[in-house]
């Protein structure tokens, strides 16, 4: 029986006090939480915090004492249940491969009870399984208890993929995998997201996944949440010290005061340097033929700020130069020290700086990505 | 000579066409107790409350020994196959039933919670997670009737049900020791082979069916 598509992307899904108890105790105590369309929001906390519990809420697996839980609007308990479900990629550390249903009947299960013919449901399968870069020819025909764990996890993810669904919810996936293939699949999943463009909320207890992964990481402890922010926010302003002992501020950058801006610059090449009296249109035929997005605006040899690709291209048709348009960014030398550099970027909300050697610019600072390079 | 002794002794018994009433009484008894005995088993797992006095009524029913449970047959059923036929299914019905219920309730907890994340129903989870992953659970309560079930089916033989246990009554009451050892050897060999039948079936579902 098909299952109405209940939506086709995630614009926001808001938890408003949802509160649930076992036995008198609280296992999610007053939850407000919004998470936005298109997000990788990472859940992470000691054991029994609520993390699984929140995540089992959306899908209707746990239903809340009190609250409310809208996705684009739409409260869930309205929603009926298989339809919401269906809607909605479910993926679990032990995996649950069904063992007497080869590969294929796993991923296309739900398929085939939406009455898919046999040729679509093949065809969504082959696709997943390359996607998750299983062979399919390989495995379509094996039993789950003929794959590695590996194996059998991207086969769960296939799975949960398999309708398409607008909203991930993944509980600690790489959890059982040995270090060195979890540190992989996690690579390889940070791939697949870009490709995927799915809202995804994901529980783990590993921190440094969380920093490799999520956009935004919620902090849960005994039933609350405590904080939510980027790794950035987490890790210099924690909201408490359980906390920073999570993000484990101290000892992650213990070797940051003594780093200085030129060990984790980005080197800049000449071709992103363009004079300041450049037509806005001789600069977007530079920058599309040299394949930049971003350049930096010079007068002489003084940069003046920066202009995106497209932003250039919104502009029309227009006779200014690019020194009309260059929007100025903090710039600093590069033998400063890192850490305060980074905290006024932070403050200010700056995503770029320019590095200058005695006042000639010599590369970028990208607080961001500065920040995956230390965690 | 051996062998010409066996052929006379099979011949004078008529084995074969005992053989084969035999073996259809076991058919019979066999089919429709798996039907009923599976089919309750599904329906106790849906009411889990009835569960436990039906399973209590059938384990007594069991606790009847063989020879009173056919003679209380007798005024309802008359002489013949039928009341064996029926004392074979009462005594089936318990160890088939309890295994699919057994089988239904205990598959593992991880493949219904993941079957109910996907978004697979009620019904569906019933027919292609739990029976599935229940097979074995039955296949091992049959494989338990099939013994049963042979039993009472050369039994039958006191009560003119005709059969194998027809010729081993004749020998006994004639003291034909040829006839005797051959129809119960015979009778025997055929438990053995329709047991290890059945055990092959088991373990056959166990690798495809069975959870690792």
């Amino acid at each position: 029986m098909p299952s109405k598509r209940i939506f086709d992307r995630i614009d926001s899904i808001q938890l408003r006090g949802v509160t649930k108890k076992y036995e008198g105790r609280f296992a999610i105590n007053d939850l407000t939480l919004d998470i936005e369309g298109g997000e990788m929001l990472i859940l992470i906390g000691p054991s029994g915090s609520g993390k699984t519990t929140t995540l089992r809420m959306i899908n209707r697996l746990i239903e809340p004492d009190s609250g409310t839980i809208h996705i684009n609007g739409q409260d869930i308990i309205e929603l009926e249940q298989v339809s919401l479900r269906r809607n909605i990629g479910y993926v679990i550390q032990n995996i649950g491969l069904f063992p007497h249903m080869t590969i294929a009947e796993n991923i296309g299960l739900v398929a085939k009870l939406e009455g898919w013919d046999k040729e679509k449901i093949s065809e969504r399968v082959k696709y997943l399984l390359d996607f998750v870069s299983l062979p399919s020819e390989m495995f379509m025909n094996r039993y789950p208890h003929q794959l590695s764990g590996g194996q059998q996890q991207r086969v769960g993810l296939a799975r949960a993929l398999v309708m398409d669904p607008p909203l991930l919810l993944m509980d600690e996936p790489f959890g059982a995998l040995d270090p060195i293939l979890r540190k992989q699949l996690q690579e390889e999943f940070c791939i697949i997201r870009e490709k995927l463009g799915k809202t995804i909320i994901f529980v783990t207890h590993d921190i440094e996944e969380a920093f490799k992964l999520a956009d935004r990481i919620g902090i849960m402890d005994d039933a609350k949440l405590v904080q939510i922010g980027t790794a950035e926010e987490l890790i210099f302003h924690p909201a408490n010290d359980m906390v920073a002992s999570i993000v484990d501020t101290g000892k992650k950058f213990k070797h940051l005061d003594t780093l200085r801006i030129r060990d984790l610059m980005t080197p800049l090449d000449n071709k992103y340097v363009h004079a300041a009296s450049l037509a806005v249109d001789e600069a977007i035929d530079s920058m599309l033929a040299k394949d930049i997005e971003l350049a930096v605006v010079s007068n002489g040899n003084e940069p003046v700020g920066i202009v995106r690709l497209p932003d250039l291209m919104r502009l029309g048709e227009t006779s200014d130069t690019i020194g009309d348009h260059a929007v100025s960014v903090p710039s600093f030398a590069s033998d400063e020290l890192l850490e305060p550099s980074l905290k006024d970027l932070h403050e200010k909300g700056h995503s770029i700086a320019f590095v200058t050697d005695n006042g000639r610019i010599s590369g970028f600072l990208f607080p961001n990505d500065v920040f995956r390079q230390l965690v | 000579m051996l062998l010409s002794d066996l052929m006379n002794v099979w011949e004078a018994n008529s084995l074969t066409t005992r053989t084969i009433e035999h073996l259809t009484m076991f058919s019979i008894a066999i089919v429709i107790a798996s039907i009923i005995g599976v089919s309750l088993g599904i329906y106790l797992y849906s009411r889990p409350g009835i569960a436990h006095p039906v399973l209590n009524f059938l384990n007594v029913v069991e606790t009847i020994p063989d020879i009173p449970l056919l003679v209380l047959l007798l005024p309802i059923f008359g002489l013949g196959e039928e009341p064996t036929i029926v004392a074979s299914i009462l005594y089936s019905l318990l160890p088939i039933t309890r295994n699919t219920y057994t089988g239904l309730k205990e598959v593992d907890q991880q493949y219904v919670d993941i079957a109910h994340a996907m978004g697979l129903s009620q019904r569906d989870i019933l027919f292609r997670v739990r029976i599935p992953l229940s097979l074995p659970m039955i296949a091992g309560g049959l494989r338990i009737a099939l013994v049963f079930t042979m039993g009472v089916v050369t039994l039958g033989g006191l009560i003119a049900a005709g059969g194998l246990g027809a010729a081993l009554i004749a020998g006994i009451q004639l003291y034909e020791v040829g006839t005797i050892l051959v129809a119960g050897i015979w009778t025997g060999l055929l438990a053995v082979i329709l047991d290890g039948f059945a055990g092959s079936i088991e373990k056959k579902l166990q690798r495809r069916y069975g959870t690792w």
